[in-house]
């Protein structure tokens, strides 16, 4: 008997659909079930990224990073000068005082000089990936090797610090990641600038990003220093509603089977989401927060021992972000209480034998205020 | 080579990879047996099912990170003057299957990369300058011998069908394994003088190959028309709450199982079987506990709804009630899967693995991350190139090459002019506390003993060291946390602390050895015992608890000579030891300084030893 062979065909063919090739087609946000504290912090930080960041720790499984990589394509574009590696826009570089000239000397890179031709483009919002194997060089740039060995010349290469600045940056399994390069990592976060200083080369440039990590506290801790410089603190657990857990299935199926038609069926909650996202940026600058709401933010603060004013000031920036995101210009105690626990839940004191989740002790100050006038 | 067909045994993980190749949305097989199972020939074998043109790519236990995501293809770099990067492995095995044989055995950046791949479906290349893009999508079969430890959980957890381990007892089957490799092997001598018989042979293996090749893209063709109902899925969400299955992604995997096979079976639609199939491969081995029918239903009718689901306003979701038809459903497939499953909860692969290692991580020796050290010659593949000193090096030679060459004026390079970068990490370590839980004083020393761990972990961090605690009582010792960096998991799991019985010294140093070895395996170098115990052994490795009998009668001599061997053992495998002595009456003291002095350890006595004061001994 003989059965002719299949044509020459890959094995995963069906599931590339339409859009084989090296970009990775992302699931849609909108799409994401359930999950709506994880979403929230994400979209707070898309509003306001000065609230520093989201950590989101928890199990399997469920949903962490098919929602981060989501998060590109619900972002509004930017405007940046035309092929610029650092994503500036053009005030930027006719403001800077140009500490990266040095960096631009060897390149094609749009300098000062050239100011009055400035062409600029609009590009996505940069979501970058941080590989757990990638080495210091390659995060925060390193001397070009191709124009080292080819030409003999020492030139800078921008690396992901670059790539993500006016972004975010993704880092999987961040309890995993060398000590060296977090301390790297969180000193740039910090200042917003990537300073690098080696192999013969001074560079300095501009690395404004909102940092979201994500991992499973099973596998490993994550320092404290860097828990607290994190904005946001989300927790996710195994969706057990029976309801939602079929909706995930059948999504999920159906994006499996073909992934841009799914893509394509999305689109209007995606624009819709888009909009959003775009009035509640506007809006965020007229947002304003009353004192009572102020003065409810500190004291939660107080009643739970939080040391330091980060704590408020995250409660603050999430409270009016969220009312921006609502269409409202006013944030009120509701937006501080429902901000509340991702907000402080990793600014707690740490007891090793305490048992209670922080989520609820900061539910149960919470209580305790409003039961005060 | 034996065809898929041929190979005898290991029926469960045939019918998975079958699955597997008819869906690749399945994303990959993981198969647990020992040594000799055949389990890497059926991998191999699986290749040749594989569509033409599908690659099938080995994924080796040391693989370094260049080779799996691709890198800096040297020679041709310095050949063309123009940078050329070569794909690694994973892009490589781009719409075929990624095998790796060892599972258990990988480090754990490589295990991160391929995590990150199977999610992305793309390999970024970010290292040494380079940045580049390749497409990856690709299943993963992989094999792994359970004795040689576990397979990092999240790697398992994406997966979608594990086939457990499950030991070759029927010795008529074992027999058959034998009599068709012979028979494979008669066959390869014949070849060699080629004869009708075998050429037939080699044919009707051709055919079956075929066969089994048509079968399969006829499946695959099936598949996107194949039905499953709502009730359907609903009763393997109730399966998976019912086994404690942790997050949502086991669903989805459960329900392409069902599918795959109702296709493989030429159907149309998902039955009753194929849902069972989908609860043994998929829910079944991920199970964290025992289903128990009254308190599942507790359970549920207990679960907390999630706040806020409708924010779409457009999704027609179904009603949360299960019904009664799904019910039914559920019960059905847990009933079947009951035979399946172990009396005890806790020798689940998932429930074990709750309390086993996850968190293993690369070696610190000879490692390419942490401090630039120096530059020495090496290969540049799987090291990273020193720029400034490879020009260096090339530098005196430039002119006697370029007349060479006869070339203009570009920087030549050659192989030997390459410096490598080697670095220094800071080391890991492992503590093992062992603790004796017998008599009186047990539970203070217990206590003291999670304390002293839950501290170091905390302190752990930089230096990410790692915690174990063994708990000796009764007949033997117990490991009740696991190699562990998280200090979550160290209080869940020191929640109830055991104590009361006799001493079995023994036991506990033999389990600490073990552990200590196990994480050698993971690259943790080094391992330090901290012993708290007042040194008396009642209880040899071999003998009953004393509690439970009149077994008084133990023969102290001998237990002595154990523990002197055992100890020896530790000493030569390098172990560090601490003997914290907690015998509270000072004069009666002896036993736990020998002890000390047979592991070539400290001996520190602490009669009220508090948590503060056994870390600060440690470390």
């Amino acid at each position: 008997m003989r059965v002719t062979a299949e044509p020459a065909q890959a094995l995963n063919d069906r599931r590339n659909g339409a859009a084989s090739g090296s970009r990775a087609v992302n699931y849609p946000f909108t799409a994401i079930v359930g999950q709506e504290e994880m979403k929230l912090c994400l979209l707070l930080n898309v509003i306001d990224p000065r609230i520093g960041g989201v950590m989101i720790m928890g199990h399997r499984g469920t949903g962490k990073s098919t929602a981060v990589r989501a998060l590109a394509d619900v972002l509004p574009m930017i405007t940046r000068v035309e092929g610029d590696p650092f994503n500036r826009p053009p005030e930027a570089i006719e403001k800077d005082e140009s500490p990266i000239a040095k960096a631009e000397a060897n390149d094609g890179v749009p300098r000062k000089t050239s100011r009055a031709k400035l062409k600029t483009e609009r590009v996505a919002v940069p979501v970058v990936d941080l590989p757990l194997g990638a080495t210091e060089d390659r995060v925060c740039g390193t001397i070009d090797i191709e124009a080292a060995l080819t030409r003999g010349v020492k030139r800078f290469e921008p690396g992901l610090l670059a790539r993500a600045n006016r972004g975010f940056l993704y880092i999987d399994e961040v309890n995993l990641l060398d000590d060296h390069l977090v301390d790297v990592l969180l000193d740039v976060a910090a200042s917003g600038w990537n300073v690098v200083e080696r192999e013969g080369i001074s560079v300095r440039h501009p690395a404004r990003f909102v940092l979201v990590g994500s991992g499973n506290p099973e596998e490993g801790e994550l320092r404290p220093q860097l828990l607290d410089r994190f904005g946001l603190h989300a927790r996710i657990v195994t969706i057990t509603d029976i309801a939602q857990r079929m909706e995930i299935v059948r999504r999920r199926r159906a994006f499996d089977a073909d992934p841009q038609a799914f893509i394509a069926a999305w689109e209007p909650q995606q624009r819709a989401l888009r909009r959003r996202i775009v009035a509640a940026q506007k809006r965020l600058a007229e947002v304003e927060m009353p004192d009572d709401a102020l003065m409810f933010a500190a004291e939660l603060c107080m009643r739970l021992g939080v040391d330091g004013h980060r704590g408020e000031l995250t409660l603050a920036r999430a409270s009016c972000a969220l009312a921006a995101f609502e269409g409202r210009r006013r944030a009120t105690r509701d937006d501080v209480k429902r901000v509340a626990v991702p907000a402080l839940r990793h600014r707690l004191r740490r007891d090793p034998l305490e048992t209670t989740d922080a989520g609820e002790r900061i539910e149960r100050a919470l209580a305790e205020l409003a039961d005060q006038p | 080579m034996l065809t898929f067909t041929a190979i005898v045994g290991l029926e469960t993980a045939k019918q998975a990879l079958l699955l597997l190749a008819v869906n690749p949305a399945l994303a990959g097989v993981a198969i647990a047996a020992t040594v000799g199972s055949g389990k890497s020939t059926l991998a191999r074998a699986f290749a040749a099912l594989l569509p033409e043109g599908a690659p099938f790519v080995e994924l080796p236990v040391n693989v370094t990170e260049d080779r799996l995501l691709g890198g800096l293809d040297l020679e041709a770099t310095l050949a063309t003057g123009t940078r050329a990067v070569e794909r690694g492995l994973l892009a490589r095995a781009h719409g075929g299957v990624l095998y790796a044989d060892g599972l258990n055995l990988l480090d754990h950046s490589v295990v991160a990369h391929l995590m990150e791949t199977m999610a992305s479906g793309v390999v970024r290349v970010e290292r040494e300058g380079l940045s580049a893009v390749h497409p990856a999508r690709f299943v993963l079969v992989g094999t792994y011998d359970p004795s040689d430890g576990e397979v990092q959980r999240s790697l398992l957890d994406r997966i979608g069908l594990i086939v457990p381990f499950a030991p070759q007892t029927d010795a008529r089957l074992r027999a058959e394994v034998v009599r068709r490799n012979q028979r494979r092997r008669e066959g390869a001598v014949e070849e060699a003088l080629p004869s009708a018989p075998v050429r037939l042979r080699d044919e009707a293996a051709d055919d079956e190959t075929h066969m089994l090749r048509a079968m399969i893209a006829d499946a695959r063709a099936r598949l996107p028309q194949v039905l499953i109902r709502d009730e359907q899925v609903q009763a393997l969400i109730q399966a998976a709450l019912s086994l404690g299955v942790e997050g949502n992604r086991a669903d989805v995997f459960a329900a392409q199982a069902a599918l795959a096979k109702a296709a493989l079976d030429g159907r149309e639609s998902v039955d009753d079987d194929d849902l069972r199939l989908a609860v043994r491969l998929v829910l079944l081995p991920r199970a964290t506990r025992l289903p128990e029918a009254d308190e599942s239903r507790q359970t549920k009718d207990a679960q907390p709804r999630a706040p806020e689901e409708q924010s779409q306003g457009e999704q027609d979701g179904p009603n949360g009630a299960p019904s009664a038809q799904s019910e039914q459903l559920e019960a059905l497939l847990l009933s079947a899967a009951e035979a399946e499953l172990p009396k005890d909860a806790l020798s689940l692969p998932f429930a074990m693995q709750r309390r086993g290692c996850s968190g293993s991580r690369g070696a610190a020796l000879n490692s390419r991350r942490g401090r630039f050290v120096r530059a020495v010659r090496g290969d540049p593949r799987g090291n990273r190139i020193a720029l400034l000193q490879t020009l260096m090096a090339a530098a005196p030679w430039q002119a006697v090459r370029r007349a060479e060459t006869r070339s203009g004026s570009q920087l030549a390079i050659r192989k030997e002019d390459i410096r490598v970068k080697r670095f220094r990490d800071k080391a890991g370590m492992l503590y093992i506390f062992a603790v004796d839980a017998s008599g009186s004083m047990a539970i203070n020393r217990m206590r003291e003993a999670k304390g002293a761990a839950i501290r170091l972990l905390q302190d752990a961090y930089v230096h990410r060291d790692q915690v174990a605690l063994i708990a000796f009582r009764g007949s033997r010792a117990q490991v009740l946390l696991q190699p562990s960096q998280s200090v979550e998991r160290a209080k869940r799991e020191l929640d109830v602390l055991p104590t009361g019985g006799g001493t079995p010294l023994a036991s506990a140093l033999l389990t600490a050895w073990e552990l200590a070895r196990q994480a050698r395996g993971r690259g943790i170098a080094q391992a330090t015992l901290v012993l708290m115990t007042d040194g008396r052994a009642n209880v040899g490795l071999g003998s009953q608890a004393p509690e439970s009998g009149s077994g008084a009668l133990v023969d102290k001599a001998a237990l002595q000579q154990e523990i002197q061997q055992l100890a020896a053992l530790l000493r030569a495998d390098g172990i560090h030891a601490i003997v914290i002595d907690t015998q509270a009456n000072y004069l009666s003291r002896g036993e736990a300084p020998q002890l000390a002095e047979w592991l070539g350890g400290r001996y520190v006595y602490l009669p009220n030893a508090r948590a503060e004061q056994i870390a600060k001994v440690v470390t």
